[in-house]
């Protein structure tokens, strides 16, 4: 092999080396853990050590909670479909239970509500302004009222 | 005597050359001189296009790659050009992450959240 596609073929590890090399070193995120995404919500949001550390704190004091619920939403969800599927078989309904039944949703629903504003609005007060006018841009979709009341 | 010079050649005013007229009456044919140079560029420009495309471009860049100026040249811009592949590469797979980021912080702040909306959310 002559010089010149010595050269060639040198242009191509180097150029393939640092793609891989360059590529692989990037920092990520994993989206299914609360610090995967703390650490994301840090590096967006460029948030202060003090910031994230209070930011954390937060979250971590609301999220078994928020989890709990997550996991009565899921719950109630499923025995809706069980009512729903009780009256296209016997075309009865438990007028009394269910009137319970929507009671309890409604209640679980205001507590949600009422934990994710608290969240919310607790952290984008840790916040810069602009810090939280771009916070409550990604969770504006989860607490419109608390985007709102901050605005 | 047979095979002696003919006096009459060997003299010292000789006879004159039938063909002496005629070489003074030559000139060199006018237009034709000009022309050369350009047909023999055009005869040297066909026989290397006979050799090959592909053969003279590996020619012409061995040629150029053996040259360490260039060669540095080149292999810098391999390295630069690697490092803004990965550049795309990283801002599309960051915005990929960003928006599965954000989805998953939703769903966990809040527990009434569909899925729906939350994939519709920017």
């Amino acid at each position: 092999m002559n010089r010149g596609r010595k050269i060639l073929l040198l242009g191509l590890v180097v150029g393939l080396a640092t793609h891989f090399a360059s590529y692989t070193l990037r920092r990520t995120y994993d989206p299914s853990s609360l610090d995967g995404q703390l650490a994301w919500m840090k590096s967006e949001l460029q948030l202060t050590d003090a910031q994230f550390a209070r930011i954390r704190e937060l979250h971590e004091a609301s999220s078994p909670r928020l989890r709990a619920l997550a996991s009565r939403v899921a719950q109630m969800q499923a025995e809706f479909v069980a009512f729903e599927n009780t009256r296209r078989q016997s075309d009865r309904v438990d007028f009394i239970e269910f009137a319970h039944f929507v009671e309890t949703r409604r209640a679980i629903s205001r507590e949600c509500l009422d934990s994710t504003r608290r969240l919310v609005l607790e952290s984008a007060s840790q916040m810069t302004p602009a810090q939280r006018a771009l916070y409550l841009g990604i969770v504006a979709p989860a607490s419109p009222e608390a985007s709102s009341v901050v605005h | 005597m047979p095979g002696a010079p003919n006096p009459d050649r060997t003299a010292m005013n000789p006879s004159p050359d039938p063909l002496d007229p005629l070489l003074d009456r030559w000139r060199p044919p006018e237009g034709e001189t000009p022309s050369m140079a350009p047909e023999v560029w055009r005869r040297i420009g066909a026989a290397e296009s006979r050799k090959g495309v592909l053969a003279s471009f590996w020619e012409d860049l061995d040629l150029w790659l053996s040259r360490p100026p260039f060669a540095a040249l080149f292999v810098a811009c391999c390295a630069l050009l690697g490092l803004f592949l990965a550049e795309v590469r990283v801002n599309r797979h960051e915005r990929e992450q960003s928006a599965l980021l954000a989805r998953s912080y939703l769903q966990l702040i809040d527990p009434l959240l569909k899925e729906d909306v939350v994939a519709k959310s920017p």
